[in-house]
């Protein structure tokens, strides 16, 4: 008896088999271009090697050794600022333009399109932009704080280890809120207008019905973006290598930066794989943060 | 300036010049086309790419059957690229190949023997200095193509102005800089200053200092029997550390060193932002690409040194290899033979400043020109690059010290020790 309840009937099989032949592209595509990539990199992560001729089996070494080394740590730290500064600057920026977009002020369409640009331009482009606006010769900020009479002398902005961190955050920062800008937007537009009517009537002022009204009614999205944002921008490298190459020294030497470094001007491989390990499971881990905060009908 | 003038009609005499290898290759049947694909750094730059496209195309006219397919890719991402395709089975017939990389290339396997390639009589038509820098262990990596001895470049013309004389030697080095960073249209801002300093972090930045490194007695990698020993901690290296920080704090270097890559020094030559640079004489080429009003303006002369320190010129030579895994070796050493005939070497050499490395080229009267004067005397003292396979990660080493000198995050000591502790444990990690 316990067999035969156990045994599935012919056309639920059939639908199985059904389901798994419907899902079984997909499958294949994610197992070759995700699942088959991170594998192999684990396990370039396990050798000394150059990718051709040379595989020494060094075990767990390149973690143990990255994870012990300073200047990966610190590079790490360097990522995970830089990481929240965007982000944090996204939400600021989003959300503020946001609100006003929301807000009924003429020529909102115009405003709106040309707020969005940035999310447009490629990032090289970005980077290049920035890197000339920050040239301390030919730079259009040195040559706007001369004229006002704030700056007597050329200041080479990059060359500084606090400025050019400022320069890379900010330039990405400008690259970026436009996608905050737009989910914060479509968040408040959901929001019914009758809870800023009974919030008005309860004497709420504009900043009181933000903080009561706007905000919770925001907070689903925006805490999805800032979970999203966090691990894109965690892992960004091109407008941070275009504009700084890393420096000056290891000041702005985010960690994607580090892994490139050392897969492909040092040529250490296993070493660099197991870097980016490492960065892969800090990813995870804010995954599962994703997922534990996020509950499956708001994902 | 007339030397662009005259390119068209030296490539076109480059293109009917005939050499022995160019005879018909009975390896390809009648009437097949054939690509053979050629890694060039040149061909991204400005005169180079238009020469070398020029060779390309002759080449191509006088070989119906056979297409030129050029990867560009930047001088300073070459190493990474040629690694890159190498990986992932996709390396070019023809690759550009370095002294600083080919121990990096011949670990990884993917080098023909030049000997075989190109022949023993062949190879002995190259000047004995570029020769001996293509080897490791006894196997010739690659035909050099040119060298550019680098050097210091200086604008003539300010310097006559100013009635001083290039400077010999590191204290004269500076008060020169200092005194050559001037005002002047008078309105308070410094407008052309005496040295472009290339402080990148990379091959560019890297390359130059440790020219500057030797010129002080130290050296940042050498032979010590089987092993690697370096100086990088040795007085003269403190006193180089030393230097960079000093020249930057007198105000003798444009703004923004550190952003400063090979192709900003050139440009700020080119704009009449700076007297001085180190760098071979194909940057001639470069800063009359774009100013030609430059033209007689620039020369070279001997690096300065500290006193009783033999200068130690880096040839910056690159030169063509042939790829392990081609199909079309002949075909590639026919291609390499016609690029490096006499004429074209000497077109080059027009073309671009970069000196030839064949003995009937470099004998040919047009190459001495009173301009590459100094850089011909400065190839005299050209010097092996370390064939250590880590090599590259030096550029890193010095590239973070001395940018941590200029910010003042370092004292020299400090600098220099960090950059020995590093090379160190390079060694160790690769005995």
């Amino acid at each position: 008896m316990a067999r035969e309840a156990g045994r599935r009937s012919p056309a639920a099989a059939a639908r199985s088999r059904a389901g798994f032949a419907f899902v079984s592209p997909a499958m294949l595509v994610m197992l070759l271009l995700v699942a088959y990539p991170l594998a192999y990199g684990m396990y370039i992560s396990l050798f000394r090697t150059n990718l051709l001729n040379r595989w020494d089996f060094v075990g767990l070494t390149f973690f143990v050794q990255s994870l012990s080394d300073p200047g990966f740590l610190r590079s790490l730290f360097i990522t995970a600022l830089y990481a929240i500064l965007v982000v944090s600057g996204h939400l600021l920026v989003g959300v503020t333009l946001a609100v006003v977009l929301a807000s009924a002020i003429r020529l909102q369409v115009l405003f709106r399109a040309i707020l969005i640009l940035p999310w447009l331009f490629p990032e090289v482009v970005v980077a290049l932009i920035f890197r000339w606006i920050f040239d301390p010769i030919f730079g259009l900020l040195n040559h706007v704080l001369e004229t006002i009479g704030l700056i007597s002398t050329q200041v080479a902005w990059l060359d500084d280890p606090t400025w050019a961190f400022v320069a890379v955050v900010g330039a990405a920062v400008w690259k970026g809120y436009p996608l905050v800008m737009l989910l914060a937007l479509a968040g408040l537009q959901s929001i019914p207008r009758d809870r800023y009517e009974a919030a008005a009537l309860d004497g709420a002022g504009r900043f009181a019905q933000f903080r009561y009204v706007s905000l919770p009614g925001l907070a689903p999205i925006l805490g999805v973006a800032v979970i999203l944002e966090f691990v894109w921008w965690f892992k960004h490298f091109t407008i941070v290598w275009l504009m700084t190459k890393g420096g000056p020294v290891d000041a702005t030497n985010v960690v994607s930066i580090d892994i490139y470094r050392t897969a492909f001007q040092s040529f250490d491989f296993g070493r660099a794989s197991a870097m980016a390990v490492i960065v892969l499971f800090i990813c995870i881990a804010f995954a599962i943060a994703y997922r534990w905060l996020v509950p499956d009908e708001q994902a | 300036m007339t030397l662009p003038k005259t390119l068209p009609m030296l490539l076109s005499l480059g293109a009917v010049a005939l050499v022995p290898a160019l005879a018909p290759s009975p390896a390809l049947a009648a009437g097949e086309l054939v690509t053979l694909t050629v890694l060039s750094s040149t061909i991204v730059e400005g005169p180079e790419g238009k020469a070398e496209q020029g060779f390309a195309d002759a080449f191509m006219a006088e070989n119906p059957d056979v297409t030129i397919e050029f990867i560009g890719v930047p001088a300073n991402e070459l190493y990474a690229k040629t690694n890159t395709l190498a990986i992932s089975g996709e390396m070019p017939d023809v690759f550009i190949n370095s002294p600083e990389f080919m121990a990096q290339a011949h670990d990884l396997g993917i080098v023909a023997d030049m000997e075989a390639v190109l022949g023993a009589d062949y190879l002995a038509g190259f000047a004995d200095g570029p020769l001996a820098q293509a080897t490791v262990e006894g196997e010739y990596q690659f035909a050099p193509w040119f060298t550019i001895p680098n050097t210091l470049l200086y604008r003539r013309d300010v310097f006559e102005e100013a009635g001083i004389e290039p400077p010999t030697d590191w204290d004269e080095f500076r008060d020169v800089a200092k005194q050559l960073t001037v005002d002047i249209d008078g309105d308070g801002q410094t407008d052309r200053w005496g040295f472009a300093m290339v402080g990148s972090n990379n091959g560019s930045g890297a390359g130059r200092f440790f020219l500057v490194l030797r010129a002080h007695g130290a050296e940042e990698l050498s032979a010590d029997g089987d092993g690697w020993v370096t100086g990088f901690d040795a007085p003269g290296a403190v006193a180089a550390f030393q230097l960079y920080g000093d020249l930057v704090a007198d105000g003798s270097v444009p703004p923004g060193p550190l952003q400063t890559s090979y192709g900003e020094a050139v440009s700020l030559i080119a704009s009449d932002k700076a007297a001085m640079m180190i760098t071979g004489p194909h940057t001639i080429g470069a800063v009359l690409d774009q100013n030609p009003d430059m033209a007689g303006k620039l020369a070279g002369a001997l690096l300065p040194t500290l006193e009783g320190v033999t200068p130690q010129i880096n040839l910056g030579m690159f030169g063509w290899a042939v790829s392990a895994d081609s199909e079309h070796k002949e075909l590639a050493a026919r291609y390499i033979a016609f690029i490096l005939n006499k004429d074209n070497q000497v077109a080059w050499n027009l073309a671009t400043g970069r000196l030839p490395t064949r003995l009937d080229a470099l004998a040919d009267p047009r190459i001495a020109r009173p301009e590459l004067e100094g850089f011909i005397e400065a190839a005299e003292y050209g010097y092996q690059v370390p064939t250590a396979r880590f090599y590259p990660d030096l550029f890193g080493v010095a590239g973070d010290n001395y940018q941590a000198v200029i910010i003042g995050q370092l004292s020299a000591e400090e600098a220099a020790t960090d950059a020995a502790a590093r090379t160190e444990r390079l060694i160790d990690n690769n005995r």
